[in-house]
């Protein structure tokens, strides 16, 4: 049942540079569905962080701008707002968790007192109130000792266990939507493994929609619901989890892959690198952005934007191979052709 | 949705793919993309303009206007800035018989009031040679006395300078005392031959700058070939500054003045620092023992009181007659400056020393001094630049402070700092002795304040993410 | 063998008379032509020990032995040179391992200018030849490195370490920051290169499943200790130390089947300091089958069969 809680049509953002305008992000367009974990997968400079950013107006707006499309939280228009109405909803109907949340949290504020702060500033909760329910936050995220971490200072902390901090404190104000930009990326694997345990724990608890930004596949395997694979700018790939990495249609979906050492099926089949590098997003190809470095690349698609087409119920790709008059393609999900074969 | 047709050998594989490890853009090198990022700061910009005017001003600027700094024009002392004065070439003196009435005889008696002499007035174009005043007779005065005063007086007992009396037959008087070109009052009192009425006549006389063609002659005015004809008016040496309390030429001496601050104030930072580099590299590099006696030794270099260590070395100096000061004020700045490079300079290259091509430098069997040179100061290089441009305004403006305070540069040479001093004696009849000095040495300091500014936000801009 | 670590430490002082066990003893072999993967978390000291190998570190005590011969425990600028005809080191951050200030041709002719031996002329066409190796465009040489990508820059550094022809690498965390289909890339040129140039390597990373598809072997560290050593596929699909295990599991598999089919036993707590480390196993307070012993005393590496030691009381 399609219950989308959060909606975002045909985003675009850019930023004046020195060097030029760059276009990072180029029309994007996703449903976050009520309950379910989003995961935004992609490299560096796609635009995945841009994107969430511009959502929650974190874009300094000279250099950045919004030049177009619409997000609607719950019908309500959540771009290009002013800062008053911007932080009504940021921090209290949508929280946000950060990768490095050393730099994320306050030094010379105590834990207990910076989740306190988001309390009294948007529930207009007492001190004391609101640092018993920020000591009762740290529980939830299961940090041991949490009356006495609710007195520490953030150095005091590991890594991991700063980061459920600052879980704790996007908690605060029950958000219906969280948003994780790369929450796990600076930590170890087993920290790691214990964090997105919790997010999935809190999920269910909070009766929260997650949107999760990551580069890791393996990630978007253990926590997504749905995906969306991001390159240059544009959403190329769509889908439930399982489409992504059953039924992928987008040859740089297939090309993540294989780049990836597997444990489990082929394992000791070799890596086959992406060869090249990103587009430069002062001046972004006209047609499909993957044109440069994908193995199939047709003469259309230097030519012509491929439009997302549909692939199945829900299952979307920007790619021109998705025709039904496009050569078959070893691996790729593909539409049957239309005519006798 | 777009209606999209395909047509026929659309589908067909791509040719022709772009090269995808070749790189478009054209190389810059750090210090380009400085400058381009240096080029959009308009004050930078302005700045580094106005420091090269400076530059010309300072370089050039003596060439180009040849008047002599030391020379003293006595005709225009303390002249406001104008444009160029003219004087009158006149024939050398001819003294003057005077006025005086024929038959004249001495009133029979005196009496008690006379009324006030009338027809005051010059004779003739009153110049700075002579002022011939003339007057009608007072019946019943046997004589007149005529005071001068440089302002209007107030009553009677407030005359001004007693130039001379006449007798009752002469109705003239001829000033030559030390004349110059501005107003004078003068007021003529008639007398009975000894004692004086209480009633005076004003008038108000502003003498023409006259010279004889050989006084012209000797100042360079005029050439020999050339004579112009008496009568004739001839242009004055052109102060376009104005002068100083002793009649020299302001903008030759702001010239002279740059030459000297900005000495000062670009070699002592430049010998400073290049010290603070070598320090502090060294200091930094090594570490441990060294890095810490090395800067025990700057902390205490720190700790020396800077006024009382410059008054030292003026004396122990000694400076003579003749000798500028100049040196004694560069080796303190040197001695006492290098200290906040060498911190800066330290910490950078603590920094540097832990960066990972350091590792792979030294792994490569690189030794210390070759690390030192090619990896780790040309990496200091930005910081470097952007001290120096900051130390040069300080330093300036040391120079000056130093010099108006009369710790600096000995007369008669000048410096920016010392025209203050002497600007600030007569800061309210003759402000521009003052404010050209003043302005300069602000108007230097800013720029290069601005222009230090420029540099650190175009070289700090982190290389590295270009992705 | 051509790499031996006997007892090898490395510790460091610091402040208030605390020291910090970065490599607390480790004694490794790596053989002729083998990749030995090193995996282990942030604060292992894996990367100190890479280092302490090369003579980055001065290493306070134990012996390192390269073709049998010992190293210095100092090394002076003399013994780099002499030995970075033999060893050499692939760093981690491509942003931070180039001289921005040096075109490309500066710094990977780097080694052979220090060397002295060759002409300019000669160094440029040798530069030539290796960035064509490593896949870069020759035009390029007169670049800075600000000017690449880090896929690319970290194959600059590559270039810089093959170019002098070494016998050893030390790969410390070469891919960790990269991207992942650039990973792949570099994972690639590594393999050919030693392939082609016979080299052996120690390829140090935290990515469990990089480490096992990359090395022959694999040695996994904890808190400057090693915890097992064995064979890559023997180690990751049968582990025998319980943090090999934990490090296994919570590994994630890009295979949403995998995942959902896992069972999820986190593990519990943090990792200790290595600061000040006291006797007993340093596992001990976070291991689910610790025994009373554990606590007293360190676990030594045994071997439990031809290819593979654990250091762990539960195979004495």
């Amino acid at each position: 049942m399609r219950d989308p809680i959060l909606t975002v049509e045909d985003l675009r953002v850019e930023f004046a540079t020195y060097g030029g305008t760059v276009k990072a992000v180029r029309g994007v367009s996703f449903e976050l569905q009520r309950g379910e974990t989003l995961a935004i997968v992609g490299e560096s400079g796609c635009g995945k962080s841009v994107t969430v950013q511009a959502l929650m107006g974190l874009i300094p707006i000279p250099p950045g701008k919004i030049t177009g499309g619409a997000a609607l939280l719950n019908g309500k228009n959540i771009l290009n707002l002013p800062a008053r109405e911007a932080n009504k909803f940021r921090g209290v109907e949508v929280g946000m968790i950060f990768q490095d949340p050393m730099s994320s949290l306050n030094p010379t504020m105590t834990i207990g007192d910076q989740i306190a702060e988001t309390l009294k500033v948007h529930r207009g909760e007492s001190h004391r109130d609101a640092f018993n329910q920020a000591i009762r936050l740290l529980e939830k995220t299961h940090i041991p000792d949490a009356k006495k971490r609710a007195r520490q200072y953030p150095f005091e902390f590991s890594g991991g266990m700063l980061q459920r901090a600052m879980i704790a404190q996007s908690l605060a104000c029950n958000p219906s939507v969280l948003i994780a930009d790369e929450p796990t990326t600076a930590l170890d694997v087993t920290i790691q493994a214990q964090i997105l345990e919790l997010m999935r724990e809190l999920q269910r608890t909070e009766n929260m929609s997650i949107i999760l930004i990551t580069h890791d596949l393996a990630v978007v395997a253990k926590m997504a619901d749905r995906v969306a694979v991001m390159y240059a700018g544009q959403i190329v790939e769509s889908g439930t989890v399982d489409d992504i990495f059953y039924r992928s249609s987008h040859p740089y979906t297939l090309g993540l892959k294989v780049a990836m050492p597997s444990n489990t099926h082929d394992r000791d089949k070799t890596l086959t690198p992406i060869m090249g590098s990103p587009p430069d997003l002062f001046n972004p190809p006209v047609g499909c952005g993957y044109y440069a470095r994908c193995p199939h690349a047709m003469k259309v698609c230097a030519e012509r934007l491929p439009h997302n087409m549909e692939v199945a119920t829900g299952h979307t790709s920007r790619c021109w191979l998705q025709h039904v008059e496009a050569p078959r393609v070893l691996e790729l999900n593909q539409p049957s052709h239309n005519h006798a074969g | 949705m777009s209606t999209y047709q395909p047509v026929a050998g659309d589908f067909e594989p791509l040719t022709t793919q772009q090269q995808v490890e070749v790189i478009s853009r054209p190389s810059l090198s750090y210090w380009q993309d400085a400058w381009l990022r240096l080029q959009q700061n308009t004050r930078a910009i302005i700045s580094l303009g106005i420091i090269v005017m400076l530059a010309i001003f300072t370089l050039i600027g003596p060439l180009a206007w040849t008047a002599d700094p030391a020379l003293q024009d006595l005709n225009q002392v303390s002249q406001a800035p104008s444009w160029p004065k003219t004087a009158l070439l006149v024939a050398p003196y001819k003294s003057w018989a005077g006025i005086t009435l024929a038959n004249y005889e001495s009133p029979d008696s005196y009496p008690t009031t006379v009324p006030a002499v009338t027809g005051f007035k010059v004779l003739d174009n009153p110049t700075t040679q002579r002022v011939r005043l003339i007057w009608d007779p007072v019946p019943g005065a046997d004589g007149y006395n005529v005071y001068r005063n440089n302002r209007e007086p107030l009553d009677f007992n407030d005359l001004g300078l007693p130039l001379g009396s006449t007798y009752g037959d002469q109705i003239s008087y001829e000033d030559r005392l030390s004349l110059e070109a501005r107003e004078y009052y003068y007021s003529v009192v008639p007398t009975d031959g000894l004692d004086e009425y209480e009633i005076y006549t004003q008038a108000i006389v502003t003498p023409t700058l006259a010279l004889t063609p050989d006084e012209a002659l000797e100042r360079g005015l005029i050439s020999d070939i050339d004579l112009p004809g008496q009568g004739q008016e001839i242009v004055i040496e052109f102060h376009p500054f104005g002068t100083d309390y002793l009649g020299r030429d302001m903008l030759a001496r702001l010239m002279q003045g740059a030459r000297v601050s900005l000495f000062i104030g670009i070699v002592a930072p430049f010998l400073y620092v290049l010290a603070g580099i070598a320090y502090g590299g060294i200091a930094g590099y090594f570490g441990g023992r060294l890095d810490a006696i090395l800067m025990r030794f700057s902390d205490f270099v720190v700790a020396l009181p800077f006024l009382l260590f410059m008054i030292l070395f003026k004396i122990a100096f000694g400076i003579g007659p003749g000798e500028s000061g100049i040196l004694p004020m560069l080796i303190a700045l040197v001695l006492l400056g290098w200290p906040a490079t060498a911190r800066l300079v330290r910490g950078q290259v603590l920094q540097i020393r832990e960066e990972g091509y350091i590792e792979a430098a030294r792994l490569l069997g690189a030794r210390d001094h070759y690390l030192i040179l090619r990896h780790i100061i040309p990496n200091t290089m930005g910081v470097i630049l952007v001290t120096l441009t900051f130390s040069v305004p300080s330093a300036i403006f040391t120079e000056a402070f130093l010099s108006f305070i009369g710790m600096g540069v000995a007369p008669p040479t000048p410096s920016w700092g010392s025209m203050c001093n002497e600007g600030v004696k007569t800061m309210l009849s003759h402000p521009h002795e003052l404010i050209f000095p003043a302005l300069f040495i602000s108007i230097t300091v800013l720029a290069f304040n601005l222009l230090g500014d420029g540099l650190t936000e175009a070289l700090d801009s982190k290389m590295r993410s270009r992705e | 063998m051509l790499v031996r670590t006997d007892n090898l430490k490395k510790h460091f002082t610091i402040g208030r008379g605390q020291t910090l066990h970065a490599v607390d003893g480790i004694s490794l072999a790596i053989d002729e032509k083998e990749i030995l993967g090193l995996v282990g978390e942030s604060g292992s000291g894996k990367s100190t020990f890479g280092k302490t190998l090369v003579g980055l570190h001065n290493r306070t005590s134990g012996e390192v032995f390269y073709k049998g011969k010992p190293l210095p425990a100092k090394f002076s600028t003399k013994d780099h040179l002499t030995f970075s005809r033999e060893m050499q080191m692939i760093f981690q951050d491509p942003y931070s391992s180039l001289n921005p200030r040096m075109t490309v041709l500066d710094i990977v002719g780097e080694g052979l200018r220090i060397q002295g031996n060759l002409s300019s002329s000669d160094i440029k066409e040798k530069v030539a030849l290796w960035l064509d190796r490593v896949g870069l465009n020759t035009d390029h040489m007169s670049r800075y490195p600000h000017e690449f990508s880090g896929g690319q820059r970290q194959r600059i550094g590559i270039a810089r370490a093959m170019i002098i022809e070494p016998r050893f690498v030390v790969c410390d965390e070469p891919i960790s920051a990269l991207d992942v289909s650039v990973q792949a890339q570099v994972i690639n040129l590594l393999d050919e290169l030693k392939a082609s140039m016979g080299l052996t390597m120690l390829f140090i990373a935290h990515d469990l499943s990089m480490v096992r598809y990359v090395s022959d072997r694999m040695a996994v560290m904890y808190l400057g200790a090693l915890t097992e050593v064995g064979l890559s596929n023997d180690v990751f699909f049968e582990p025998l130390h319980p943090y090999t295990q934990f490090l296994v599991e919570s590994n994630p598999e890009p295979d949403p089947e995998t995942e959902r089919n896992r069972e999820h036993k986190p593990i519990v707590g943090e990792i200790t300091s290595p600061v000040n480390v006291q006797p007993g196993c340093r596992f001990a307070d976070r291991c689910p089958k610790v025994m009373e012993h554990c606590r007293t005393t360190t676990p030594e590496l045994i071997a439990t069969s031809e290819t593979r030691q654990v250091a762990c009381f539960l195979f004495n």
